[in-house]
C-alpha cells in the first residue's frame, strides 16, 4: 500500500514552476524561428531564377524591347521552344520594326495571328528557340518507298549558302555538290528552281509587257509575285492592290505543277505516284505549298488523288541535316549534273536569290520582248538594281515605250513605305519588285544561320557569289534558255497561253478579314 | 494601399511571354507533358493549366462575336484576394497576405493539410503529388519584385500592354475608362468576386464564355466563418475554465490522492 501510494506522481511547487518554465521556452524558441510572425516578401516560393536585366527595373514604364513575337501552333514554317525562349525581344524587334507586321495590326484578334512566314524571326533568336517547322522525316519515308518517285529542286540561293554548312567560305558556289548530295540521298529526278524562275520571267515579263501596252486590263505598277512572304502581305494589309500583284507564280510552285503534268506526261509516269520536293532558302514556301489553290496539276488532270503541286519543302539547313544524317561527305562530293528537261538555266535565273535580281532579269527579257533584239550589254550588269539598299531605282530606256521606271525593294518596312505611294497613287514606277526577306533570298529564314544577328557582310559575299554565277553562265537572258524555248514548243504553245493560265498563273484572297487594320485603331 | 495587375483580354495574342517569364523568374521547370499542351488544350482542362510548375497558364477561346470569329486569349493565375480564404484557412500561417498585395506562401511553415486547395474559389492551389516532401504551389505575384518597385515578371514582358500593373484603386479607374472607351463588357471581374481581387479582368466578350467563374459570392469568403470561428479561444478557456470549476466542485472534501 506504502509503495503504491509512493508512485503516485504529486503536483508539487516546483513541479508546477518546472512545467511553467519548459512552456515558456518552448514559446520562445517557437517565436525565435518566426512561427506567428507575418511573413515577409523573401519567404515567398520561387523567385529563385532571373530575367533578362531590360525587365529588372523599378517604376512602370514598359521595357522598351520586351516580349516575343505570337507563334501559332498550326504555323506551317515555324515553331519554337518555349523551353528555350529568354524573352530577348528581339524576334518582336526584326517582326515589327523590319517586317513591319507585328505591332502594324489592331487587337483584338479576329481569326488567326498575323504572320507572314518569312521567318527572320529565326536569324536573329539568339537561343535558338525558334526555328523552321522540320519535315525531312517525311521525305526520308518517301525516299525509302520504292512506289514513290520523288522529285526534287533547288532554288537559286541555297547553291550559295549550303556549303556554309560544310565549312566552306560563305559565298562558295556548291551547285555540282548539292546535285551530287540529292542523288546520293535518293531522290529519282532532280530540277533546277532557276528553269522556272526563266519560266517565270517569260510569263512574268510578257504579263507586263501587256500591261504596259494596255493589252492586259490591270493596273501599273506591277508588283513581283515570287516571294510568298511578300504576297501575303499584300493580303493582308493592301488588298485594294491585290490586282497589281502579277497573276504569275512563283517558280517554286510552276516547278512543282509542270513536275507533276509535264515530267509526268514526258516520262510516262503516274502523277499520283510523284512526291514533289523543293530545296528552298525559305520557310514561307513551306505555307505557300500548302494554300489551298496550289493544286494545279490534280484540277489540270482532273484526278483528286495527285497531291498537292510541292508536297513538301525543305530549307536549305534541313537539307544539310539530311546530308550530315546520310553520313555524306559533302566536300569530297564530284559535281553532279541537274536532269534534262528542266535542268537548264540561265544567269538571269540565279540571280533571283538576291535583290534586285528578279527585276534585271525581268528586263533583259522585257526589251527582247518589246524590241524583239536582244538587250544591249548594259542590261548584263544593270548595277542601280543591286546591292543590299533596302530601296533601289533605275529608269531604262527602252525603244518602243521610252523610260520604264522600276523599283526594287527588300524588307516589308521598306516595301510597306513604297506601298503607301503605290496606294496613293504617287507612285512613278511600272514594275516594283519586292523581297519580303532584307537582301532577298540569300538570306531568307531557311538559309545556314552564317552569323547572329543577320550580317551585311554575309549578305555581300553571297550576293557575289549569284552575280558570279550569272556572269560565268553562257546564257545570259531567260528567253535564250533551249529549254524553255522547248517547253513553250511542245507543252505551253506560248506565253500566258490557256494551259500556261493554268499551271502557272494564280489568284490572291484578302485576308484582311482576319484582323483589324491600323487604321480603325485610331478612329 | 494594395496593388494589383489589370488584364486587358482583347489586348491579348498569346505569344505567352508572361508564362515563360513566370518559369524563368521562378526557377521552375518543364514538364515534358505539359510542355507539349497547346492554349486550346489547357483551356478544356479542369485546371486550366495550372500544376505546380505552371503558376500562370495562356488559355485560348475561339468564340464568335457579332457574327465574326473572335480569338480570345485568358491568363489564368492566383487572383490574390482582398481577403483570401486559403489564408484564413491556413491553421500554420504558412499562407499570409502581405500588406502589399501579394497572398505568399512559406513552405517552412507548411503542414500539408491542403485545405487552402478546398477553401480557394478559384481552384489554384496546386499540391506537390509526386514529392517527397511536397508542398503548395501557386503565383506568388513575384513579391520581391515588388518590393523592389518592380512589375511582376509576367507583367513587365508582355508586349503588347494586355497586363497593367499599379495601385488596384487606380487601376479599378483606369478599367472603368477602358470599359467605356472601347464598348467592353460593363463588369470588372475582380472587382467585388469574392470580396474583391488583386487581379482585375476586363474583356469585350462575356466572362461565362471564357469560363470565368461568375457565380462567385461577392462577400468576402473568410466572412462566412469569422462570426464563429472567432470565438473559438474564448470557447476553448470557457470551457478549460467550466472543466476545473466542475472538477473542485465534485472533489471538495474528499481526500486528496495520496
Amino acid at each position: 500500500m506504502a509503495r503504491k501510494k509512493e508512485n503516485v506522481r504529486r503536483v508539487s511547487r516546483r513541479s508546477f514552476l518546472k512545467f511553467l518554465g519548459g512552456a515558456s521556452l518552448a514559446g520562445a524558441s517557437l517565436n525565435l524561428v518566426g512561427w506567428g510572425k507575418p511573413l515577409t516578401a523573401d519567404k515567398a516560393a520561387g523567385g529563385n531564377g532571373w530575367l533578362p536585366t531590360q525587365y529588372n527595373i523599378p517604376g512602370s514604364w514598359p521595357t522598351l524591347v520586351r516580349g516575343r513575337v505570337p507563334i501559332e501552333v498550326t504555323n506551317p514554317s515555324i515553331v519554337r521552344d518555349s523551353q528555350k525562349c529568354i524573352l530577348c525581344g528581339q524576334c518582336i524587334e526584326v517582326c515589327k520594326n523590319v517586317q513591319s507586321v507585328f505591332g502594324h495590326y489592331s487587337l483584338p484578334l479576329i481569326e488567326g495571328i498575323v504572320c507572314v512566314n518569312c521567318g527572320q524571326c529565326i536569324h536573329l533568336c539568339p537561343s535558338g528557340a525558334i526555328s523552321e517547322v522540320d519535315d525531312t522525316e517525311r521525305v526520308l519515308k518517301a525516299l525509302a518507298d520504292p512506289d514513290v518517285h520523288v522529285v526534287v529542286q533547288t532554288a537559286p540561293a541555297t547553291r550559295v549558302a549550303l556549303g556554309e554548312e560544310f565549312g566552306l567560305p560563305v559565298g562558295t558556289n556548291v551547285q555540282g555538290k548539292q546535285v551530287a548530295a540529292l542523288r546520293k540521298l535518293g531522290f529519282d529526278a532532280i530540277f533546277d528552281t532557276n528553269f522556272t524562275a526563266d519560266l517565270t520571267i517569260m510569263e512574268e515579263g510578257t504579263e507586263l509587257v501587256k500591261r504596259v501596252k494596255g493589252e492586259l486590263k490591270k493596273p501599273l505598277p506591277q508588283l513581283t509575285s515570287c516571294c510568298p512572304g511578300w504576297v501575303k502581305f499584300v493580303e493582308y494589309f493592301y488588298p485594294d492592290l491585290l490586282e497589281n500583284l502579277s497573276s504569275a507564280k512563283s517558280p517554286q510552285q510552276m516547278e512543282g505543277a509542270l513536275i507533276k503534268t509535264y515530267y509526268a506526261k514526258a516520262n510516262k509516269i503516274d502523277p499520283e505516284k510523284i512526291l514533289s520536293v523543293s530545296i528552298m532558302p525559305c520557310i514561307a514556301k513551306k505555307f505557300e505549298c500548302k494554300r489551298p489553290e496550289m493544286v494545279s496539276a490534280s484540277k489540270e488532270e482532273k484526278d483528286s488523288n495527285i497531291t498537292p503541286d510541292v508536297d513538301i519543302v525543305l530549307t536549305t539547313r534541313e537539307l544539310a541535316r539530311m546530308i550530315k544524317k546520310a553520313g555524306i561527305d559533302f566536300n569530297a562530293l564530284p559535281d553532279g549534273q541537274y536532269d534534262r528537261l528542266m535542268g537548264d538555266s540561265t544567269g538571269a535565273a540565279v540571280i533571283f536569290g538576291a535583290t534586285g535580281g528578279v527585276m534585271e532579269a525581268a528586263i533583259r527579257s522585257a526589251y527582247y520582248l518589246i524590241t524583239g533584239q536582244q538587250p544591249p550589254l548594259t542590261l548584263w550588269d544593270l548595277q542601280p538594281v543591286r546591292g543590299l539598299l533596302g530601296v533601289k531605282e533605275a529608269a531604262v530606256n527602252i525603244p518602243g515605250i521610252g523610260d520604264l521606271k522600276v523599283a526594287v525593294v527588300s524588307g516589308l518596312a521598306n516595301a510597306r513605305k513604297i506601298m503607301d505611294q503605290v496606294r496613293a497613287k504617287k507612285s512613278p514606277w511600272a514594275f516594283i519588285e519586292v523581297m519580303a526577306c532584307p537582301s532577298g533570298c540569300q538570306y531568307g529564314g531557311g538559309q545556314p544561320r552564317a552569323s547572329a544577328p543577320p550580317s551585311d557582310d554575309i549578305r555581300a559575299k553571297r550576293s557575289a557569289a549569284l552575280y558570279q554565277s550569272d556572269s560565268n553562265n553562257q546564257l545570259r537572258n531567260s528567253h535564250d534558255n533551249p529549254e524553255i524555248a522547248q517547253i513553250y514548243k511542245d507543252f505551253l504553245g506560248k506565253p500566258m497561253s490557256e494551259l500556261a493560265e493554268t499551271l502557272l498563273h494564280t489568284e490572291y484572297k484578302s485576308r484582311a478579314k482576319q484582323f483589324i487594320g491600323e487604321k480603325e485603331k485610331s478612329s | 494601399m494594395t496593388k494589383g495587375v489589370l488584364v486587358d483580354i482583347p489586348k491579348c495574342l498569346g505569344c505567352e511571354s508572361c508564362s515563360v517569364a513566370c518559369k524563368l523568374w521562378n526557377d521552375l521547370s518543364w514538364d515534358p507533358e505539359q510542355k507539349v499542351k497547346t492554349a486550346k488544350d489547357r483551356a478544356k482542362e479542369p485546371n486550366k493549366g495550372l500544376w505546380p510548375n505552371d503558376w500562370t497558364s495562356i488559355n485560348f477561346y475561339g468564340l464568335e462575336k457579332e457574327g465574326s470569329p473572335a480569338w480570345r486569349f485568358v491568363k489564368t493565375q492566383c487572383l490574390h484576394c482582398e481577403e483570401p480564404a486559403c489564408v484564413s484557412a491556413c491553421f500554420s500561417k504558412a499562407l499570409q497576405k502581405l500588406p502589399e498585395g501579394p497572398v505568399i506562401y512559406d513552405q517552412n511553415l507548411c503542414v500539408g493539410c491542403r485545405y487552402c486547395m478546398l477553401a480557394c474559389p478559384f481552384n489554384i492551389p496546386k499540391f506537390q503529388w509526386k514529392k517527397v516532401i511536397p508542398g503548395i504551389r501557386k503565383c506568388q505575384m513575384c513579391p520581391t519584385r515588388i518590393s523592389n518597385g518592380e512589375a511582376p515578371a509576367c507583367t513587365s514582358v508582355c508586349p503588347t500592354g494586355a497586363l497593367t500593373f499599379g495601385e488596384r484603386e487606380e487601376l479599378l479607374a483606369e478599367a472603368k475608362k477602358r470599359i467605356k472607351e472601347n464598348g467592353y463588357i460593363d463588369r470588372i471581374f475582380g472587382e467585388k468576386e469574392a470580396g474583391g481581387t488583386g487581379w482585375l479582368y476586363i474583356s469585350d466578350v462575356p466572362f461565362e464564355q471564357m469560363d470565368f467563374r461568375t457565380d462567385v459570392t461577392t462577400k468576402p469568403l473568410p466572412s462566412y466563418t469569422e462570426e464563429y470561428m472567432k470565438v473559438t479561444p474564448i470557447v476553448g478557456v470557457s470551457w478549460a475554465a467550466i472543466l476545473a470549476g466542475l472538477y473542485v466542485y465534485f472533489n471538495k472534501g474528499k481526500e486528496p490522492l495520496e
